[in-house]
């Protein structure tokens, strides 16, 4: 081999041959031209291969975001500087005042970024002490519904264009001072007048306007009970009971713990006397009622008497206490005496067949327990009934339980029915000119006797202001849409000696004014310049020169004001009224049970006199006695519907002084016989998508005629055609199946004793049980530091559902529709479960909160394929549910059956997509995941509020005490019965009840180590007496 | 009259010679179908159809398109799983533990019976993944690793159902496949179609019926036959797991095992029965699957049938023996609660109607086994439906009892389930040979040379 050889080249083609020189420069230069240029397609030739991909992934990237659902949900902006009383992620807390009934209780508002999330009762406030009802808490719903009205109306006959709000205040003001100068009614419809700035607004507007007329109701209302009070004590405004001083209650036909008065004062006062380790004192519970009503539920004996005989009844209590037990130094007047001398104790318990020892025992309790009693007459009884009360109060002695310190406080008595009826002749004669409905609904409230819808045709300018829209604003010219409790200011005052203050807790959704704002700016007579500030400066200006004055504090003005929105009441110590009973007149003084059906129409627990109908969490919320939700009905004893031949669901005519109407039926255990009760507020025609024909308008049976409102005598039924179903959420085994009402006890689901042998033997609940011993053949999981648990103390526990609704809000639980739970897919976290026992005429009730037992040995644990479901170290029971694939094995092994599986994405089921408008999902607590479908989810004993503790407790470097965590359902239940805590923190109120002699478990005997303890239930039984 | 003990009586009736086997069981693969084969096809492609629109509006909607709610988690969905796992179990039962039992009547009704198990546990395996809220993350049932760091829950029955299931299919599959191999040649070896001719010789593996062939292959399906016989028995334990080992009255039962052994033999021997009683006939294969067989295969419905219903009787006993008052009640709800119905259906036809196998004269009549075989198969689908929805609906709390309605779609379901196993049945006998012809070839009368020359 040549050494030319060696450096031979080589050459590959001609072209390589020829470009040699070029190859090697390129060699040189690693990055050639073009290889290191931006990257930018205009600059590219036409068919560039990287323009080619360029436009190949241009195109996939557009076709996939054209096919996915993607919606623009508008720019989120975040805080540029942070505002100064809001930190993001943390939560703040206002005092406001609720407007959702006429107890104006104070509320703490919780806002996150600004929206308000949660609601409960104000810590501070005296009468609520922390407390809110059930309409309360879903009240947040209200605020977002989407179908709030959201611009101003006008239009006539049901149709509307939408307006300006300008030309709207300039005719309406236009209409107002035509009607003054031509003399003509100007008529403003309102609720109950509890606002000292509102009721000083009307009297602004009555000197701006002269022929103005205030009119003032409530579909429930305690008339009877005032025109009682201003007959007996020459004073309307009755006294406050301390309930919480009473040894013995008797209820007549009353319902104070369900819907009565401010029953969440009620329950708290009540339960605080049923505390077992202050057995001795347990107050005892009588209750003579017709219908079967919480407060029935809750007794520790039940008399089962007809409304329109309760007169009877107290006179011959009266007779008894009086005359047979020669028992009282009350003097009366001869008159009386003779009336009271016609009843006999014996022959009223022959002729209701009534148990004549509970009777004595009642007689006994009462006089053993003068002054320490208290007797107590429904709403719904006429007049005489409530006078006849209160005579065998003083009687008793029990005036010193009336606590006059805090009396009710109207500002303006409400409306007689003359009144009313008068207001409805002038409307019909043409004397009226404008009527103003100031956020009422009269078209569906007012009795159909009135004829109040055909009288409206007659007046020239009808205005509602409503936040939706509502049979009333269906027959207006001008619809004006108001302010939310929420978004308005407001101080009302319900009791003497305390004030409640409302302010704003988010700007306005929409646009909207507050009602009296709205008045306001007419009052000034332009509708130029309108102020959303104007309102508030009045209220202020207001209590400046009123209310601060009287109060004579040191404080200047402004430090006091915002000191009282802080706390939210402002208390004062006032003028103690002297009541004297002076009662003497005894005509008129008899009222005689008629021998037919006895109707009583009553008050709904859930969805006010109609206003709350578009609230689906209200809707769903099952009655506390029957369990039914999104309906009511006709409830009638066994008896009865055996009688006329009908079963559950069977509809009946109801022939009610000339008016007949089908309803269906429910037979509910512990009815009396020949009484129907029906709940009023359903019925609603135009409610909104929710609300809208959801059960049925039992308004229509009532009649206009003073102080027998509510109680229709002589009523015919008969069985009529159809059937209706209830979506109830529990079966009716009492009616149904009466062998299966033994089983709660059976089974050691209910279990319970007597005060009697608790006092007798403290340990008899644990006595002659099999000890149950801790046996398993693996190795458990020692918990060593925090271990959750719950305990429920069912003596405290009523069944109202306020926890319920808690755990709606707190947890974004889903609405799901009266067609999904009746097919059993209601998705309630906690529920509450009402066993009867005993027969289905004299039933005894239990009720028992049931969520999810986060048992040590779960059941749904182990069977979960993909570990979806596990324990935390801190004994939670935990559900992931992102992990979830939908077996639903846990859930059929779970023995409490608390697991909800989402069968649907609820929120798109219900309603086409009701609850997935825009505004509805603000509403929701950011702290919880938002389920979607197939998925399941139970109680997490509020995780996220643990979770934000233990944060806390990190932060600041302490020992997190379990103590200090509260549950939603915690920290709403009026009753306090629920506890909640670290199981392992020493002394605590949770370890304490956990221990206690009367604790147990549900279903103890599958040995899975259930975390929440039951407080076994003590009745109060009264010894039986012989005559 | 006199029988000759001495000998066995034949299993295939007359004369054959081997071509004849050959051209009787391969002519439905040589001729097109005929019209009753599409309207058969038309009706069963119809029905899976049905089912699939059924469910795919589940699929859109959500399985609230079921009557399922709280209380009862389960009801169609599990049941008809259990269901068609019970109709898989008499293939392998027949073609493996007949097998080693040596009984040589199963050749005729094995190969049919094999494919029936193979699309039954098919059809089964549908509803596992079908019935959970999002069936789209099935794939977590499985474990296999994937970066999410997710891992199955190996306490859950649910889990050992996807191998128990997952692990008969692929045995009998396997079982199924190697049988098939030289039946496969001999069709290779017979067709003239090129591309029959192609993938018979692909499918055949190469099979040349040598006599090495023949030893090695007879191993493997005794070794296969070995492997599957425990598998008959363990995929319905398993299955019956999935309610023995929780803790609900009606499911927390230690006779589920066996119980539902015998209960998916007893339905799987009703649906070869049903479904040959139309084979035979259509194809001429009276012959093959002779009325001894299915006389014989009623026997084994009787025993499994009294099984059965010793089951029930011991189901009740132990309830009230057990002195649980829950479990009684569960038991007395069954038989006379809301689903009473239901329960006096499923004793009825699975215990009632079966005894009539007694008399020889039904044991032998076509029509009336054929009745009797249907109302064995309502029966065991009305079993799973009491123990599953019944205990479900009324279990500890009376609070949280709820009865369960089904729905269009879940009943849509149900039927797309039979249109999916009938579709699937009726490609089966148009493409492969459903009677196993060298099996077949071995016991013909002459089959198997003797050293008294040639029998007979």
């Amino acid at each position: 081999m040549s050494r030319n050889e060696e450096n031979k080249k080589f050459w590959l083609s001609l072209d390589d041959l020829k470009n040699s020189l070029n190859l090697a420069k390129a060699k040189d230069n690693e990055f050639a031209p073009g290889m290191t240029d931006e990257f930018k397609p205009e600059d590219m030739p036409s068919h560039s291969r990287r323009k080619f991909l360029a436009l190949a992934g241009a195109s996939a990237a557009f076709a996939a975001t054209a096919c996915t659902d993607y919606r623009d949900k508008g720019e989120i902006i975040p805080y540029n500087k942070k505002p100064d009383d809001m930190t993001i992620g943390v939560a703040n807390y206002y005092s406001s005042t609720c407007t959702g009934c006429a107890n104006a209780c104070g509320i703490l508002i919780k806002t996150r970024e600004g929206r308000p999330i949660k609601i409960d009762g104000n810590p501070d406030h005296p009468v609520s002490k922390g407390k809110i009802c059930a309409a309360g808490q879903a009240n947040i719903l209200n605020l977002y519904d989407p179908e709030r009205l959201k611009e101003p109306l006008s239009g006539a006959n049901g149709k509307f264009k939408p307006a300006d709000w300008k030309d709207i205040d300039n005719k309406i003001i236009e209409a107002l001072n035509k009607a003054s100068a031509d003399n003509k009614e100007i008529t403003i419809i309102t609720h109950s007048v509890l606002s000292p700035s509102q009721n000083k607004l009307f009297e602004d507007f009555k000197s701006k306007y002269p022929t103005t007329k205030i009119y003032s109701y409530e579909l429930f209302n305690d008339k009877n009970r005032q025109s009682a009070w201003k007959r007996c004590y020459g004073e309307s405004n009755f006294p406050v009971i301390s309930w919480s001083d009473a040894n013995v209650i008797l209820s007549l036909e009353s319902d104070f713990l369900g819907n009565e008065g401010n029953f969440v004062e009620q329950i708290r006062l009540f339960a605080g006397k049923r505390n077992v380790d202050d057995a001795k004192n347990f107050n005892r519970l009588y209750v003579a009622e017709g219908g079967m009503s919480l407060t029935g539920m809750n007794s520790d004996h039940r008399l089962r008497i007809r409304p329109d005989a309760q007169f009877e009844f107290v006179m011959s209590l009266l007779n008894e206490i009086i005359f047979v037990r020669k028992d009282s130094s009350t003097v009366l007047n001869s008159e009386i005496e003779t009336k009271i001398k016609e009843h006999k104790l014996i022959d009223f318990a022959n002729k209701f067949k009534l148990s004549e020892s509970v009777l004595f025992s009642l007689v006994n309790d009462l006089i053993s327990n003068k002054g320490k009693s208290i007797v107590y007459a429904g709403d719904i009884l006429p007049e005489v009934i409530h006078i006849a009360v209160n005579l065998l109060n003083e009687v008793l002695g029990n005036n010193a339980l009336y606590n006059k310190e805090r009396g009710n406080v109207k500002q303006m008595p409400l409306s007689e029915n003359a009144e009313i009826e008068s207001l409805i002749n002038s409307m019909n004669s043409g004397n009226v000119a404008v009527v103003l409905h100031l956020d009422t609904n009269p078209v569906f409230h007012f009795s159909n006797d009135y004829g109040y819808a055909t009288a409206l045709k007659k007046v020239p300018v009808v205005v509602t202001m409503c936040e939706n829209e509502n049979e009333s604003s269906m027959r207006s010219n001008y619809v004006l849409p108001i302010h939310h409790n929420f978004e308005s200011w407001g101080d009302f005052q319900t009791r003497t000696g305390l004030y409640s203050l409302q302010q704003p807790v988010i700007a306005p959704l929409y646009n909207t004014r507050q009602k009296e704002s709205i008045l306001h700016q007419w009052l000034g007579g332009n509708a130029e310049n309108y102020s959303e500030d104007g309102y508030h400066q009045y209220i202020m200006k207001n209590w400046e020169q009123n209310i601060y004055q009287m109060l004579h504090l040191a404080s200047d003005f402004r430090s006091f004001w915002f000191a009282a929105l802080n706390d939210g009441v402002v208390n004062y110590k006032a003028p103690i009224p002297t009541m004297q009973f002076n009662f003497t007149t005894s005509d008129k003084f008899e009222y005689k049970p008629s021998n037919g059906n006895v109707l009583m129409l009553t008050r709904n627990y859930t969805i006010g006199d109609g206003r709350f109908s578009n609230n689906g969490w209200l809707q769903e919320l099952p009655h506390p006695v029957s369990k039914v939700t999104w309906d009511n009905y006709a409830a009638i004893s066994l008896n009865t519907s055996r009688q006329i031949g009908v079963k559950i669901g069977d509809m009946i005519d109801i022939n009610a002084s000339g008016k007949k109407i089908a309803f269906p039926v429910m037979i509910q255990p512990g009815m009396a016989d020949d009484v129907l009760s029906i709940e009023l507020g359903y019925g609603r025609k135009f409610g909104g998508t929710i609300g809208s024909n959801v059960g049925f308008d039992g308004i229509q049976l009532m009649s206009n005629k003073n102080n027998a409102q509510m109680l229709i005598r002589d009523v015919k039924i008969s069985k009529a055609n159809g059937k209706y179903k209830f979506a109830s959420t529990q079966e009716h085994h009492a009616i149904n199946e009466p062998e299966v009402m033994g089983f709660p006890k059976q089974r050691h689901i209910i279990q319970e004793g007597t005060i009697a042998a608790y006092i007798k033997n403290p340990d008899f609940f644990k006595d002659g049980k099999p000890k149950t011993e801790d046996i398993s053949i693996v190795n458990r999981v020692q918990y060593t530091g925090t271990k959750w648990a719950m305990a429920i103390d069912l003596n405290k526990c009523v069944g109202c559902g306020i926890c319920v609704s808690a755990c709606n809000v707190e947890n974004n639980v889903p609405i799901v529709g009266k067609e999904q739970v009746l097919v059993g897919r209601e998705m309630h976290w906690i529920r509450v479960d009402r066993y009867f026992s005993n027969s289905a005429e004299q039933p005894e009730t239990s009720n028992q909160p049931m969520l999810c037992m986060h048992c040590d040995d779960a059941p749904c644990e182990n069977v979960c394929p993909v570990v979806a479901t596990n324990h935390s170290p801190d004994g939670l029971n935990q559900m992931i549910y992102n992990r979830c694939v939908g077996t639903r094995y846990c859930s059929n092994n779970c023995p409490y059956k608390v697991r909800r599986f989402n069968f649907y994405n609820f929120r798109n089921h219900l309603a086409d997509g009701y609850y997935n408008k825009d505004s509805l999902s603000l509403m929701q607590n950011p702290e919880v995941t938002v389920r979607s479908r197939g998925v399941m989810e139970k109680c997490t004993f509020c995780v996220q509020r643990i979770m934000e503790a233990r944060q806390e407790a990190i932060k600041n470097g302490v020992q997190l005490k379990g103590s200090e965590v509260k549950t939603a359902c915690q920290e709403a239940c009026p009753a306090e019965a629920i506890t909640f805590g670290d199981a392992h923190e020493k002394d605590s109120a949770i370890d304490y009840i956990r221990n206690h002699k009367l604790g147990y478990h549900v279903l103890e005997e599958l040995n899975i180590k259930p975390n929440v303890t039951y407080i076994a239930r003590l009745r109060n039984k009264a010894e039986e007496v012989q005559s | 009259m006199s029988f000759d003990y001495s000998q066995e009586l034949p299993v295939i009736e007359g004369k054959n010679t081997f071509a004849e086997i050959t051209d009787v069981i391969s002519k439905p693969l040589e001729t097109r179908p005929n019209k009753k084969y599409y309207i058969a096809l038309a009706i069963s492609v119809s029905l899976l159809l049905f089912g699939a629109t059924c469910l795919m509006l589940t699929f859109i909607y959500g399985t609230g398109m079921w009557g399922n709610n709280n209380p009862v988690g389960w009801a169609f969905d599990i049941v008809n799983f259990v269901f068609w796992v019970g109709i898989g179990h008499a293939g392998t039962l027949i073609s493996a533990i007949l097998f080693l039992f040596r009984q040589k009547w199963r050749t005729g009704i094995a190969r049919f019976a094999e494919g029936m198990t193979i699309f039954a546990v098919m059809t089964a395996g549908l509803f596992p993944l079908i019935h959970v809220g999002r069936p789209w993350l099935d794939g977590w049932l499985f474990p296999y690793p994937n970066q999410n760091a997710l891992w199955v829950n190996f306490t859950s029955p649910l889990l050992w159902d996807v191998f128990a299931v997952s692990t008969y299919f692929t045995v009998s599959f396997i079982f199924w496949y190697v049988g098939l191999i030289p039946d496969f040649a001999t069709l290779r070896d017979k067709t003239v179609n090129k591309v029959k001719k192609v993938i018979y010789s692909i499918v055949s593996l190469g099979w040349r019926h040598s006599n090495r062939h023949w030893h090695h292959y007879e191993m493997v399906y005794l070794v296969l036959a070995g492997f599957a016989t425990p598998l008959v028995l363990s995929v319905h334990t398993i299955v019956s797991f999935d309610f023995a080992v929780s803790i609900l009255p009606g499911w927390h039962t230690t006779i589920f095992p066996p119980y539902f052994v015998a209960g998916a033999v007893f339905s799987g021997f009703a649906m070869v029965q049903n479904v040959l009683i139309f084979v035979r006939k259509i194809f001429n294969y009276e012959h093959i699957i002779t009325l001894d067989t299915l006389e014989k295969m009623n026997k084994i419905i009787i025993v499994t049938g009294s099984m059965v219903g010793y089951a029930y009787a011991m189901e009740f006993f132990i309830a009230w023996y057990s002195g649980s008052p829950i479990e009684v009640f569960t038991f007395v709800n069954r038989a006379f609660g809301d689903y009473a119905w239901a329960y006096w259906t499923m004793v009825s036809c699975n215990v009632l109607f079966p005894q009539l196998f007694w008399i020889k004269k039904i044991r032998r009549s076509i029509p009336l086994m054929f009745t009797i075989g249907v109302l064995v198969n309502v029966g065991m689908w009305f079993e799973r439906f009491v123990i599953i929805v019944t205990s479900l609906s009324r279990d500890y709390l009376p609070s949280s009892w709820g009865f369960y309605t089904p729905t269009v779609i879940d009943t849509g379901i149900l039927i797309g389930s039979f249109g999916f196993f009938f579709t699937w049945i009726l490609i089966f006998i148009k493409t492969m040979p459903v009677v196993s012809i060298a099996e077949v070839k071995s016991v013909i009368t002459g089959g198997q040379p003797t050293h008294h020359g040639d029998a007979q």
